[in-house]
């Protein structure tokens, strides 16, 4: 299951899934890249207790899914336009259909779904990896070719204001 | 380097509002992944906010370098879940069902607060928005809405007797 397939794609790809790995946030979750199969990608976390959301039940934080979703949308964009250039999450929606059991691996499986010049529309869907249950499921767009714009120069000269 | 945002001050004492800044403190303390995150409440002049204090595990993006999506997403939904939670008459652990959250300025990588904002309390849900900055309060980095839902006596009992 957990196999890599990095060595078969694109240099695009293949940048994208090194950056991916290498996001201090997906570092500190311990996300890992399983696969990119065509517009496809898949994720993997392996719960901690400090991810849970209450001290006393197993349950694992919907943020710690909300991140894993945001990660795997992010290079799934990657995955579906074969081309490297700075994007960022739009909107993001998600609904919890179950609750997340913390001692079972978390699946994110997202597809981009749609690309325009300006827009990749991306679905993703949390699983839980011992059952194949669905735990959530995600909508995102991101914006592609951020640079330059709001996300580079907006914002910077506050810095210290 | 002292902001409109990073003014706001700990509040602590036995006034109503440092009881209700405890409270939520209290509630927040109780999500191991809220104390990972180092979420703190603050009083600013017009409400409670919870602030997220900067460090590396939180870059989503190193050149940048701005703050992950999903940091955000998290800020957001425990801003909402405490709010929907201390105003409870039960102080029941809310659920949370779903949520939606639009990005609108890039984060970079420094101390973000979240203020919250009940759109209804109901008896079995709640609808809380959430307001997202750093420097400049008007000028708002990310807004999201969370629903949630609170336990109910019939829930409880089914979860009784599923045990």
């Amino acid at each position: 299951m957990t196999e890599s397939n990095r060595a078969q794609h694109s240099d695009a790809v293949t940048t994208a899934w090194q950056f991916t790995e290498q996001v201090p946030h997906g570092r500190d979750l311990g996300m890992q890249v399983v696969s990119v199969n065509g517009n496809q990608v898949c994720m993997r976390l392996t719960p901690q207790p400090w991810m849970f959301a209450e001290e006393d039940t197993q349950e694992i934080c919907t943020s710690v899914l909300y991140s894993l979703a945001d990660s795997a949308g992010g290079l799934a964009v990657f995955a579906g336009a074969l081309e490297l250039m700075p994007i960022a999450t739009l909107d993001l929606r998600m609904d919890y259909l179950r609750p997340a059991i913390g001692d079972r691996a978390l699946l994110a499986v997202a597809t981009c779904r749609h690309l325009t010049d300006e827009v990749a529309f991306i679905h993703c869907d949390i699983l839980s990896e011992s059952d194949s249950a669905l735990l959530a499921t995600a909508n995102a767009t991101f914006m592609r070719n951020t640079q330059g714009q709001r996300f580079q120069a907006g914002g910077r000269k506050k810095e210290g204001a | 380097m002292s902001t409109t945002g990073d003014s706001a001050q700990p509040i602590s004492g036995p006034t109503e509002s440092g009881k209700e800044c405890s409270d939520w403190q209290a509630l927040l303390e109780r999500i191991p992944y809220a104390r990972h995150l180092g979420l703190e409440v603050q009083r600013d002049d017009v409400g409670l906010v919870v602030h997220m204090p900067c460090r590396e595990a939180l870059i989503g993006n190193f050149m940048l370098p701005a703050l992950h999506g999903g940091v955000l997403g998290a800020l957001i939904e425990l801003t909402a879940r405490v709010a929907a939670q201390s105003q409870d008459t039960d102080k029941r652990c809310p659920r949370i069902l779903d949520s939606h959250i639009n990005y609108l300025r890039s984060a970079q990588a420094r101390s973000t607060f979240a203020s919250a904002e009940i759109v209804r309390q109901g008896r079995r849900s709640s609808l809380v928005r959430v307001t997202c900055w750093q420097g400049d309060k008007r000028k708002p980095i990310a807004s999201g809405q969370v629903q949630l839902l609170l336990p109910t006596m019939a829930a409880k009992e089914a979860d009784l007797h599923e045990q």
